[in-house]
């Protein structure tokens, strides 16, 4: 007993220990609700609901009100309890960084690479999870949702998103960090 | 109603989950992408694993029906993919 509680307290598990508790995590899933895990998602939906009340006629289109109908889904709910979920997981290991110093850029990797400045983390971040959104509304899921949900149902689509991921991942890395690789 | 509320928990673990592995950090994500850090993929696989052979084995006992399953349109999928790889390596998510 005491064993699991220190270990809950660990600021990083073994990626197996954790790949296993997601495991079981996405079988119960599809057993209690017969539905997926899936996070990018949630936010066309909000964008939907959001667009529809601001410019109606725009959002007035065949993906707003067939592929993803707008409106609080069960993507939205899971959505926010992974946000709670990421912060009970910081705050069990005590490295939550809510109001504080630093919190806005504090990772020492990114800060080598490019700087200490917060607005160029934030521009970056920005640009990149418009590029993000995009392209798992191309794909039809993200990292969650199609690559780990879908691979496990065994769906050709996941592994064909996981090829074209890494192969431009690698490419990128590579372009941003240059002769650090 | 129960159906969100399942949908709450379900999301916290998976938040939970992301967060021991590491996913939630910058580094973590991009390293893997520079093989220095395999932590991305050791997660990924081990949780791909464990739900296939808990889906298959429980479908296979006839307890559980699959979800539809996601579309598969090749271009789409590599095209969505390519373009994601790109979002992934710059924001670290």
């Amino acid at each position: 007993m005491k064993f699991i509680l220190n270990y809950i307290r660990k600021e990083t598990w073994s990626p197996y220990v954790a790949g296993v508790l997601l495991g079981l995590v996405g079988i119960a899933t599809v057993w209690i609700s017969d539905s997926l895990l899936g996070a990018s998602g949630a936010f066309e939906n909000l964008a939907g609901l959001l667009g529809k009340a601001v410019a109606p006629k725009l959002f007035d289109n065949m993906y707003f009100n067939f592929i993803m109908p707008p409106g609080i889904t069960y993507g939205v709910m899971m959505f926010v309890g992974t946000f709670f979920g990421g912060m009970i997981g910081a705050l069990t290991s005590g490295t939550l960084m809510w109001g504080k110093k630093g919190a806005a850029n504090s990772d020492a990797q990114w800060k080598r690479i490019f700087g200490p400045q917060v607005w160029k983390r934030w521009a970056l971040a920005f640009i990149g999870a418009i590029i993000l959104e995009y392209a798992a509304g191309i794909a039809g899921g993200c990292t969650s949702g199609l690559a780990i949900s879908g691979g496990m149902l065994l769906a050709p689509a996941a592994f064909l998103f996981i090829m074209g991921m890494f192969a431009s991942g690698i490419i990128t890395a590579l372009v941003i960090y240059r002769k650090n690789y | 109603m129960t159906n969100f509320v399942v949908a709450l928990f379900v999301g916290v673990f998976f938040g939970f989950s992301l967060n021991k592995a590491g996913l939630t950090k910058y580094n973590k994500i991009v390293n893997v992408f520079r093989f220095t850090d395999m932590a991305v993929l050791q997660f990924m696989m081990t949780a791909l694993v464990v739900a296939m052979s808990g889906l298959y084995a429980l479908r296979g006992l006839g307890l559980i029906e699959f979800p539809a399953i996601p579309a598969t349109y090749i271009v789409g999928n590599i095209v969505g993919g390519l373009i994601f790889g790109v979002g992934m390596a710059l924001t670290g998510y």
